[in-house]
């Protein structure tokens, strides 16, 4: 478990990065309801929604130094 | 100026007419109903799809050495429009495929065009990502040269088919340190290569479900993200570093086509059908001029559209320097499907603003569906803000706004 890098909340990163099906193309599918993630200055950030994340972009600098 | 068809494309009209009696069941009727419109077939609409494939009639257009017929964009516009008001969309609206005509390799161009006419090949589109909204060109979605391979990391937002789509057209910064039109390039990558995640995105028509008839009704969208994506330089579409003047071409070449505005017509014949054929109660809706002159309104804005579309096909027929035309009508559409779900809205009053599962709703609530997905179009494939900047610079030759 990691702390979401905006509002603290736990998020069971296993779960969000684990592969819940795949599309009918093949590509890997995971649970929405799992938190999401952001590729931001060459690292991988996870949150634990969309709000989350969208604070972090909209000033990531009162993220990440 | 003759606006009229040539009896070879009313020919061609009433071949396409007489190919939907003859083959379109009432089983395929339904299963269209299911699956929607778009590139989510099922079976039988699958099946379909590929008898008006074999008939020719997927990218006529397109040259003959890579599927197509070489044929004219009027003959390709009627036969969209013939499919549109069965809700099956054949004209390949946001396939790539103008831009692989245009940049793609010989290699690429055999690949991928058969493909997409045979309907084996369809394209989620990569270029959308959470923090740059409509400045496409603030993309941070890195693919960095390693020897002979690119290795992709980085996210894309409203990838709308990645969840059936077989390969996605991706948008990328390769050279961090350019102006930011200047770092980027377009790669073409199938959906199964490893490290492709999609995360679905429920959309507001997704609880309730929109019927099928709802244009914009898709109630799934997704985020795609590429963690270590590793692929070949060959998936390269284009030069290094022009993918934005790439991506900008196919896009504008990509409006010029009949899909947003059948979908409006759609849209004004539903309603004015239903008004010839139903009353609210005692209130028919036909006796009143408020009404009827809305509807003469609409239908007359259509016509505009019509004519900006067939103007459109034959620049580019023609080989017209073509430039801010599609976007012009890229205006016109979401703007007019705003009209018209804003006006039948004010026609039908609170019935018409149940949704699908209401008691009492109307058409099982299509119109208020539609209502709510007016909206997005006037963001997606270019903004409307962004479109008329282009049409007043490109169009009108004024500055940059």
């Amino acid at each position: 478990m990691d702390p979401c890098i905006v509002c603290g909340t736990e998020i069971d990163l296993d779960a969000a990065r684990s592969t819940t099906g795949q599309t009918t193309h093949g590509a890997d599918e995971v649970d929405p309801n799992a938190g999401t993630r952001s590729f931001y200055n060459g690292e991988w950030y996870y949150f634990c929604g969309l709000q989350c994340r969208n604070n972090f972009l909209a000033a990531p600098a009162n993220y990440v130094s | 100026m003759d606006f009229a068809y040539t009896t070879e494309q009313e020919n061609l009209r009433q071949e396409v007419q007489a190919f939907i009696s003859e083959n379109v069941t009432e089983e395929i009727r339904t299963e269209i109903e299911q699956f929607g419109s778009r590139q989510n077939r099922g079976s039988l609409t699958s099946g379909l799809y590929k008898k008006i494939s074999d008939m020719g009639w997927i990218g006529i257009s397109w040259p003959k050495e890579y599927g197509g017929q070489g044929g004219s964009r009027i003959d390709q516009y009627i036969v969209e429009e013939e499919f549109s008001r069965i809700g099956v969309q054949v004209g390949g609206a946001g396939s790539g495929a103008p831009a692989i005509l245009a940049a793609g390799t010989e290699e690429q161009k055999k690949y991928f065009l058969p493909g997409m006419i045979s309907g084996d090949i369809s394209f989620a589109l990569g270029f959308t990502e959470p923090q740059g909204g409509a400045d496409l060109a603030g993309l941070q979605c890195r693919a960095v040269r390693d020897g002979d391979d690119f290795v992709i990391n980085g996210q894309k937002m409203y990838t709308t088919a990645a969840h059936y789509a077989t390969h996605v057209y991706l948008m990328a910064r390769t050279d961090p340190d350019a102006p930011k039109h200047k770092g980027i390039s377009i790669f073409l990558i199938p959906m199964d290569t490893p490290g492709i995640t999609v995360r679905p995105l429920w959309t507001i028509q997704n609880e309730p479900k929109a019927p099928h008839k709802t244009t914009y009704g898709d109630d799934r969208t997704n985020e795609t993200f590429f963690e270590n994506v590793r692929i070949p330089a060959s998936a390269m579409l284009g030069e290094e570093n022009q993918g934005w003047y790439v991506g900008a071409m196919g896009l504008n070449l990509d409006r010029v086509g009949a899909s947003r505005y059948l979908l409006s017509v759609r849209r004004d014949e539903d309603i004015i059908n239903w008004t010839k054929e139903n009353s609210l109660g005692n209130y028919q809706l036909t006796d009143d001029p408020s009404v009827t002159d809305r509807l003469a309104d609409l239908w007359i804005d259509g016509q505009v559209c019509r004519l900006m579309t067939l103007r459109s096909m034959s620049m580019v027929e023609r080989g017209e320097t073509f430039t801010y035309e599609g976007s012009a009508e890229k205006i016109w559409a979401p703007e007019h499907g705003v009209r018209t779900t804003e006006s039948v809205s004010q026609m039908l009053g609170l019935y018409g603003q149940l949704l699908n599962g209401s008691e009492d709703n109307i058409e099982d609530g299509v119109f208020a569906h539609n209502l709510m997905g007016a909206f997005q179009s006037g963001i997606n494939h270019g903004s409307v803000q962004v479109m008329k900047d282009q049409v007043s610079r490109r169009g009108l030759g004024l500055p940059r706004g």
